[in-house]
């Protein structure tokens, strides 16, 4: 049993990714879709991952950088007749350029102020897509334009590839001089300043790193739903993507890919609540915030865990969060 | 475009900045005690606002008892969140992230509470103070605009009052200023703290009661005026008292302004492109909190 947790650790993104690759063959047609939108959640909230989780930022303005995403190719589909390879890539320049200038504030405010900041960013994207209806389309929203991949399988594996590829990427980052200096900037940013840490540029790669990943996601979104309205881009919407990133760890990309398939999931197997999405996921995370970070209620929920046959998890959940997913 | 006009619109505004200044006032008091910058303020404002309305048109009990009965609700119920969900927090030290998430998730979660109970359809309360406009010169005063006015400036006496006259109150400021020497003077940081907690969500919650006379009520509503405290709380200056309320009124008085003489859809362009102006400029606002002067 140790031997095969360990054989996990090593595997855990290659086991994953082969999962997700067979997953289209023995799945149905909307849970095909679910799976979809899944992935394509993931590939931004890795972007939050490294944003969020390594270096302590909080944003809650990321809808706006997924509007900005998927608006650029639509639009430049559309007004500017680009083909869509050539208006997919500029369409994450634009949304990484977009999200760079947030790293500007990001220099001097942190903590409550950066998210903020980071909301203000994210209405002022919507409200502008809401109201500049000659070139957006306002309320009614965009369609029309064509697709990266005819066939939707491609679509699916052009995405697992790339998040796969993305995910190798993201831990690698993780450890490299960049990685650890976000990670020093987010325990105390004038100690990892007079340790010689460039903060300034190690800010612009975040924001920059999540705001590519927050594009690439957009078109890809552009692509699976074949038409955009504001309404998918709310604020709200962007505290469902906190909800994937803390409830993978905040700091493995395995634990991102597997929130953001499972959170994505959810409304599915709590049909019953239909309208209620974001209240569940709310709920799931405030519950999970007291019982995970106070260690008086922890120890008594893993001991109901316990109690409750349930060892082996209650085990693997006392591993500290750092551990998990270091193998790849 | 007569000064009359301006005045008119400033006139306007004011009572709107008024209940802005209060979701702002409890977002200080809140960092002040506890450090912690409350997301969900104006979300209990709403949520002020319908238990307003489940008991004056559902349950059918009249405005006055209606009100004082939100407001004692309302307080137990931050009264209860400190206890239950922030203090534990607090108390073992939680990175402040974490806790900032958690009141993100306690915002989201109101939200969607009010839409599932209440549905999206808006409602609204009945206005208590007419309909009649009176006239001083060229301005037509709304009864609403002076009640809303007197009843503010009267709750924030009273506050004033309490925390500056009062035992508890000063107990309440020992915490805010320091809490480890407060902690070893025997005053109960618990407590203190969760008190500031009914205080503020009290305040918030007479800032929904005035806010449903005025506008029809939907769930989505803490979002937008969570955004007018915030861009009050951080304009004003985050921590101080009179820096919520001159932040409140000047956001107030300008969102109308703007409203009327630019484009009524950008409103909340203008007010964020300030706010985050503010923020880069002057990190402090207007009145940065002063140990002598925080709440």
């Amino acid at each position: 049993m140790a031997k095969l947790q360990q054989v996990f650790k090593r595997y855990g993104l290659l086991i994953l990714g082969i999962l997700l690759l067979v997953a289209p063959l023995v799945s149905a047609q909307y849970q095909f879709y679910v799976l979809e939108r899944g992935v394509q959640n993931a590939i931004h909230v890795m972007g939050l991952l490294i944003l969020i989780g390594y270096s302590g930022m909080l944003s809650l303005g990321s809808a706006g950088l997924l509007a900005t995403g998927a608006y650029a190719y639509a639009l430049l589909l559309l007004k500017l007749g680009f083909s869509p390879w050539l208006g997919a890539i500029f369409a994450v320049v634009i949304t990484t350029l977009v999200g760079l200038c947030l790293a500007f504030p990001a220099f001097r405010l942190s903590g409550p102020f950066l998210a903020v900041t980071t909301i203000g960013f994210g209405e002022i994207i919507r409200i502008l897509i809401l109201n500049l209806e000659p070139i957006t389309g306002g309320a009614y929203g965009v369609s029309g334009y064509s697709k990266l991949f005819a066939n939707e399988l491609h679509v699916y594996f052009f995405m697992v590839v790339a998040l796969i590829c993305i995910a190798i990427g993201t831990e690698r980052l993780g450890r490299s001089r960049i990685g650890l200096a976000l990670k020093a900037t987010k325990e105390d940013e004038i100690a990892a300043e007079v340790m010689g840490v460039n903060v300034k540029r190690a800010k612009v790669v975040a924001f920059a790193l999540s705001a590519m990943l927050a594009g690439l996601s957009g078109v890809i979104l552009a692509n699976l739903a074949g038409y955009l309205s504001p309404d998918s881009f709310t604020s709200a919407e962007s505290s469902s993507y906190l909800l994937m990133v803390v409830m993978g760890g905040m700091n493995s990309a395995i634990g991102v890919i597997v929130s953001s398939i499972v959170v994505t999931w959810l409304p599915e197997v709590l049909r019953f609540l239909s309208s209620s999405r974001l209240l569940v996921y709310s709920l799931v995370l405030l519950v999970y915030l007291r019982i995970n970070h106070v260690p008086a209620t922890r120890e008594r929920f893993l001991g109901i865990l316990r109690k409750f046959g349930i060892r082996r998890a209650a085990d693997a959940a006392e591993d500290p969060c750092g551990e998990r997913g270091a193998g790849m | 475009m007569t000064p009359a006009i301006l005045i008119q619109l400033a006139v306007n505004g004011i009572a709107i900045g008024a209940i802005y200044a209060l979701p702002a006032l409890g977002i200080s008091l809140i960092w002040n005690a506890a450090g912690l910058f409350n997301f969900a303020q104006a979300d209990l404002l709403t949520l002020g606002a319908y238990v307003m309305y489940a008991l004056v048109v559902s349950a059918k009990i009249p405005y006055i008892w209606a009100f004082i009965i939100t407001t004692i609700v309302m307080g137990l119920l931050g009264y209860l969140l400190s206890r239950i969900y922030f203090y534990p927090m607090i108390e073992n030290r939680v990175n402040p992230h974490i806790v900032l998430i958690g009141t993100v998730a306690l915002s989201v979660f109101i939200q969607n509470l009010l839409l599932v109970i209440w549905g999206t359809t808006p409602k609204s309360v009945v206005n208590p103070f007419g309909y009649m406009p009176f006239r001083v010169g060229d301005i037509f005063v709304m009864p609403h605009v002076v009640w809303i006015v007197a009843i503010v400036s009267v709750l924030l006496l009273l506050l004033q009052f309490f925390l500056r006259r009062t035992l508890i109150g000063t107990g309440m400021r020992a915490v805010a200023q320091q809490q480890i020497a407060s902690w070893l003077m025997g005053i109960r940081n618990d407590r203190m703290i969760a008190l500031t907690f009914l205080l503020s969500t009290a305040i918030a919650a007479t800032g929904g009661v005035l806010i449903s006379a005025v506008f029809p009520l939907t769930p989505r509503m803490g979002s937008m005026i969570a955004v007018k405290a915030m861009a009050a709380v951080l304009i004003g200056g985050l921590g101080s008292f009179s820096g919520a309320l001159v932040g409140g009124l000047a956001v107030g008085i300008s969102e109308t302004i703007f409203a009327t003489l630019v484009n009524p859809a950008y409103r909340d362009v203008f007010i964020f492109a300030v706010l985050i102006t503010f923020l880069i400029f002057k990190p402090g606002g207007i009145f940065k909190a002063e140990i002598s002067e925080k709440v």
